[in-house]
C-alpha cells in the first residue's frame, strides 16, 4: 500500500494550534507522499495531488484537516475526491483526518496536546486508508425523472423546471393534488397550467408510500392511491411537505432522511444546502414559515431542480454499496441480522445464508453488529480499522485520564464540528486526552469495541447517539442503547465500574452539549476509584 | 515401519472427552490398530515420554502441575490436539476467574490450609493457548465421539483437520419463522426458562419461543442434538470465531431479538453468554488495572 497525506493548513486555523511539523512525524515514516498546504480546494493543490498519483503509483490516501462533513456536505465538496477517483484511487481509500473542528478548533489552548493528538488522528485515519477494501461501484444510467411528493408551490416550481428539462415528474399528494393544482389561485398560475398540460407529467393522489429501494439515479417507489398501486421507477425523489408527519415517517422506513426537533424531514444542513439530504438522490424544500416570500419558495424550489439537474444529467452515477458480501464459510443462518434489519435488506437465501439486498440496505452497520459469527462487514468503517483505531489510540501519550468516543455519524460527529464554535465563543477547549472514532450509526457499536478500549488502557467511554426518533436508520440508536446497557453488566463481572462507559444522546447542532458532555465526563472519572486525575 | 505414537491427557478438567473418545466403542479399535499407545488415563499412570508422535490433550490450565504436564506434553509432542472446550476455551471451570482465588480456595476448601503436597490452583484458570502452540484444536463439552476420532486420526495420519465454522443454526432442525421477518419488535413478549413454558414448541426456533438459546452465538459440529432434544444450546463449543468473544456476541446478537429489560434481569447473562469461554474472551478474569497492580 502506497500512502500519501495532504494537510491542510485551513488557512492557519489548523497551524495556530498544531504544530503540523511535530504532529507529522510519525506519518511521514509510513507515507510515501506528504505534503502540507494552506487549502485542499486550492487548484494547482488539486493538479499536484493527481500528479503525485501517477508518479508514486497511490493508493491510499489521507486528507487533513476539514471534518468530513465540509465534503460530504456540498454539491462541489465531492471534487476532491472524484478527482482522485479518476486518477485511480479507489474511493474507499481516501480518507478524512478531521484536524480542524475536532483537532485545532477543540483545543486552542492546549497546542501540545492539540499537536499529539493531531498525530495520533493522522496516524488512525491512515489506518482507515489502509485497512478499507477497495470498493467497485454500481454504475447506472440515471433515470431522468422526478418523484414529488406533495403539491405545493414548491413542487410546482421545481416541477416546471424539471419538465422544461425534459425530465418526466410524477406528482403524488395525499389528498386531491391535482384539483390543487387546477384550482391554483392567482399566485403561480402559470406555472401550475404549465405543469398540467405537460405530457411528461402524472398525478397520483390520494397517495401512500408503501414500499420503495435503489439509490441515486435508480429508486423505485411503490404508492398506494384510489386507483391502485403504482411503482414509479425515478432518478429522484423531491418532498416538497417536509412537513407532514405521514409522508416523512413513510419515507424514513425506505430511505435515509434526517428529522429536526420537530419531526420534519431537513436538508443535510439547513443553513448552506437547502436541499440536499443525506440521501444525494432525495431532496427537500426547507419548511416554511406563515410570512414566507414567493422570491425564497422559487430559489428553494430552484434548488433542488439544479441539483437534480446537476445529478441526474451526467451520464451515469454510481453507488457505492457500504456492506461486504456474507462469509458463506462462517453464516449458519441464525438470521439475527434479518431480524435486526430495519430496512428489510437482509434475508436467507435458498442455502440458508444471509443474503443482502443492495437496493435496500443504507450502510447502517447493525447487521454487522449483530451476526455473531463476525460474517459481514461495513466496507467504509470495517471492523480491522475500528479495532486498530482502539488500540491505535490508546496507545498515544497523555496525562491523567484517557476517554474514548464512538461518535454516530448522524449525530456525535456533527456534533463535535459544532463544538468547535462554542469553544471559540467561549475561550477555552475540552480536553484533549478525548479521542474520537466516528463510526456510521450507533447501530454499528460492537460491544467489542468498548471492551477493547477498556482493555487498550482508555479511562472512560462515551458512545454519542442520536435522539430517539431521530436515527436515519430508525432504530441503531436504540439497538446500541441495549447492547451498551446489556454489556455493563459484564463489566461489573470484571469489576470495572460501569460508571466509566456513557450513553450521550445529541443533536448533531449541539455543540455547547457535546462540550459539556466530555467534561462531564472527565468530571466524573475523576471521582471514581482509582482516578489519575489531571486531565480536567 | 512402526506405528505412530500416542498419548492422550487430562489436565484440569471431568475427563468427559476422555469418555466422548471412549464411546467410539469399536470404532475405537480402528483408531487403536493405528497407533501406539503409550500412556493414557486409560492405562493408569504414565510419565510423559520423551517424543510422541501425537498428543491429545484436554482440561484447562488450572494449577501449577496442569502446567508442567502441559508443557513436558508440548516438548514430546509432534502434533498437540487440544479436545474439549476446557483446552481450547478455558471451560466451564473458567467461571471462577470472576472470583478472587482466595475466595475460591475459601469456598472450595474452607479456611483449612491446603497441604503444600497438592498441586497448587494458579490464579485464573487458563486455556492450554494460553501457553503453548496447539496444532489441532477441538472444542466442545464435551466434543462429540466422532469429532475426537476426526480430529485423532487427522494428526495420526498426518492430514489437516479443519473445525466446522459456521454457528449452530446451520445444524439446527427448527424452523425460523419469525426471525426471518425483519421488525423493530422483538421476537417474544418475554424470556422463559424451558419450564416456564406451557408447551415446547419441538419444530419452531427456541429463540421464537423466547427461550435464551445459544445456537447462533456457538460454533456447530455437534450435530445440534441439544436443540433436537428440546433443550436449547448452551454454547459449549465456544464462538466460531475467537476474535468475536462469545459473550461479547451474546449481547449483541440478541439484544435486538429477545426484550433486552428481560435478558438484563435474566439471573445470570454473564454467565450464560461466557459459560465455556470466559478465559478467552477480552477481560478472562476479574480486571485489575496496572495502576492497581503497582500500588
Amino acid at each position: 500500500m502506497t500512502l500519501a497525506v495532504y494537510v491542510s493548513r485551513c488557512a492557519g486555523r489548523v497551524d495556530a494550534t498544531v504544530d503540523v511539523e511535530s504532529a507529522l512525524a510519525g506519518i511521514e515514516e509510513r507515507a510515501a507522499v506528504v505534503r502540507v498546504v494552506d487549502d485542499l480546494f486550492d487548484p494547482a493543490v488539486g493538479e499536484q495531488i493527481v500528479s503525485d498519483v501517477a508518479e508514486s503509483g497511490i493508493d491510499a490516501v489521507v486528507l487533513a484537516g476539514h471534518s468530513v462533513d465540509h465534503y460530504t456536505k456540498s454539491l462541489s465538496g465531492g471534487y476532491l475526491e472524484e478527482r482522485l477517483v479518476s486518477a485511480g484511487v479507489n474511493p474507499n481509500r481516501i480518507v478524512v483526518a478531521n484536524l480542524l473542528e475536532q483537532v485545532a478548533l477543540a483545543h486552542p489552548d492546549d497546542p501540545a496536546g492539540a499537536t499529539t493528538k493531531a498525530a495520533a488522528m493522522l496516524e488512525v485515519a491512515a489506518l482507515c486508508a489502509e485497512t478499507n477494501p477497495p470498493v467497485e461501484g454500481i454504475e447506472s444510467e440515471p433515470k431522468r425523472s422526478v418523484l414529488v411528493l406533495g403539491v405545493t408551490a414548491e413542487a410546482l416550481v421545481a416541477a416546471q423546471r424539471l419538465l422544461n428539462l425534459g425530465f418526466s415528474v410524477t406528482v403524488a399528494d395525499r389528498g386531491a393534488g391535482s384539483e390543487r393544482v387546477a384550482r391554483r389561485p392567482t399566485s403561480l398560475r402559470a406555472t401550475a397550467s404549465f405543469v398540467r398540460s405537460h405530457p411528461a407529467v402524472r398525478f397520483v393522489d390520494h397517495a401512500s408510500l408503501v414500499d420503495g429501494d435503489g439509490w441515486l439515479g435508480d429508486y423505485r417507489v411503490v404508492l398506494d392511491s384510489t386507483d391502485g398501486r403504482t411503482t414509479c421507477h425515478v432518478g429522484g425523489i423531491l418532498l416538497a411537505r417536509p412537513d407532514d408527519p405521514a409522508w416523512v415517517e413513510e419515507l424514513r422506513r425506505h430511505y435515509r432522511v434526517d428529522i429536526d426537533e420537530d419531526g420534519r424531514a431537513r436538508s443535510i444542513d439547513p443553513m448552506r444546502h437547502p436541499a440536499e439530504t443525506v440521501d444525494p438522490g432525495i431532496m427537500v424544500v426547507p419548511t416554511r414559515s406563515d410570512d414566507v416570500l414567493e422570491r425564497d419558495v422559487v430559489a428553494a424550489a430552484d434548488s433542488a431542480a439544479m441539483a437534480f439537474m446537476l445529478k441526474l444529467s451526467q451520464p451515469r452515477t454510481v453507488h457505492f454499496q457500504d456492506t461486504s458480501a456474507v462469509d458463506e464459510t462462517l453464516c449458519g443462518g441464525c438470521a439475527t441480522c434479518v431480524r435486526t434489519c430495519a430496512f428489510g435488506a437482509c434475508s436467507l437465501d435458498e442455502n440458508g445464508v444471509s443474503h443482502v439486498d443492495l437496493r435496500r440496505c443504507r450502510g447502517c452497520g447493525k447487521c454487522v453488529v449483530s451476526c455473531p459469527v463476525g460474517a459481514r462487514d461495513i466496507v467504509s468503517s470495517p471492523h480491522d480499522y475500528l479495532l486498530g483505531a482502539v488500540r491505535s489510540l490508546a496507545r498515544v501519550p497523555v496525562d491523567g485520564d484517557r476517554v474514548l468516543g464512538f461518535l454516530c455519524g448522524g449525530c456525535g460527529y456533527p456534533a463535535a464540528d459544532a463544538a468547535a464554535a462554542f469553544v471559540g465563543e467561549r475561550g477555552s477547549g475540552y480536553p484533549a486526552a478525548f479521542f474520537p472514532v466516528r463510526i456510521p450509526c450507533g447501530g454499528r457499536l460492537d460491544t467489542l469495541y468498548v471492551l477493547e478500549a477498556f482493555k487498550a488502557g482508555f479511562d472512560g467511554v462515551c458512545v454519542y447517539r442520536c435522539r430517539e426518533g431521530h436515527c436515519h436508520n430508525l432504530i441503531g440508536n436504540l439497538d446500541m442503547d441495549r447492547r451498551i446497557n446489556l454489556l455493563r453488566a459484564v463489566l461489573r463481572s470484571r469489576e470495572i465500574d460501569d460508571a466509566r462507559l456513557r450513553i450521550v444522546d445529541i443533536s448533531p447542532f449541539e455543540g455547547d452539549r457535546f462540550v459539556e458532555s466530555v467534561e462531564g465526563v472527565f468530571d466524573s472519572l475523576a471521582t471514581l476509584a482509582g482516578a489519575k486525575g489531571g486531565a480536567s | 515401519m512402526s506405528k505412530p505414537t500416542l498419548v492422550t491427557v487430562s489436565l484440569g478438567g471431568c475427563e468427559g472427552c476422555h469418555v466422548s473418545l471412549l464411546d467410539a466403542h469399536e470404532g475405537l479399535l480402528d483408531l487403536l490398530g493405528k497407533v501406539e499407545l503409550l500412556a493414557s488415563p486409560f492405562s493408569g499412570p504414565a510419565e510423559m515420554p520423551a517424543h510422541a508422535d501425537v498428543v491429545m490433550v484436554e482440561g484447562a490450565v488450572t494449577t501449577d502441575e496442569d502446567l508442567e504436564r502441559l508443557e513436558a506434553a508440548r516438548a514430546a509432542a509432534g502434533t498437540l490436539v487440544a479436545i474439549g472446550s476446557c483446552a481450547v476455551l478455558g471451560g466451564i471451570g473458567g467461571l471462577r476467574n470472576l472470583t478472587r482465588l482466595p475466595e475460591v480456595t475459601g469456598r472450595a476448601f474452607g479456611p483449612a490450609e491446603k497441604s503444600d503436597l497438592l498441586p497448587q490452583l494458579l490464579p485464573q484458570v487458563h486455556p492450554v493457548t494460553d501457553f503453548v502452540d496447539v496444532d489441532i484444536t477441538v472444542p466442545g463439552c464435551a466434543p462429540e465421539t466422532p469429532l475426537i476420532v476426526a480430529a485423532l486420526s487427522a494428526a495420526v495420519a498426518g492430514e489437516p483437520y479443519e473445525q466446522p465454522r459456521r454457528n449452530l443454526c446451520d445444524e439446527c432442525h427448527r424452523e425460523k419463522k419469525a426471525m426471518l421477518t425483519h421488525s423493530a419488535e422483538f421476537v417474544s413478549d418475554n424470556v422463559y426458562a424451558l419450564m416456564e413454558l406451557e408447551a415446547i414448541d419441538a419444530e419452531t426456533c427456541l429463540l421464537e419461543q423466547g427461550v435464551m438459546c445459544m445456537g447462533p452465538m456457538t460454533r456447530e459440529g455437534c450435530g445440534a442434538k441439544c436443540t433436537a432434544a428440546n433443550v436449547p444450546c448452551r454454547g459449549c463449543s465456544g464462538p466460531s470465531r475467537l476474535d468475536f468473544e462469545q459473550g461479547g456476541k451474546t449481547v449483541d446478537a440478541l439484544a435486538a431479538v429477545l426484550p433486552a429489560g428481560a435478558l438484563m434481569f435474566l439471573e445470570d447473562l454473564v454467565g450464560t453468554g461466557y459459560r465455556y469461554s470466559l478465559p478467552v474472551s477480552v477481560f478472562p478474569a476479574i480486571h485489575t488495572s496496572k495502576e492497581a497492580d503497582d500500588a
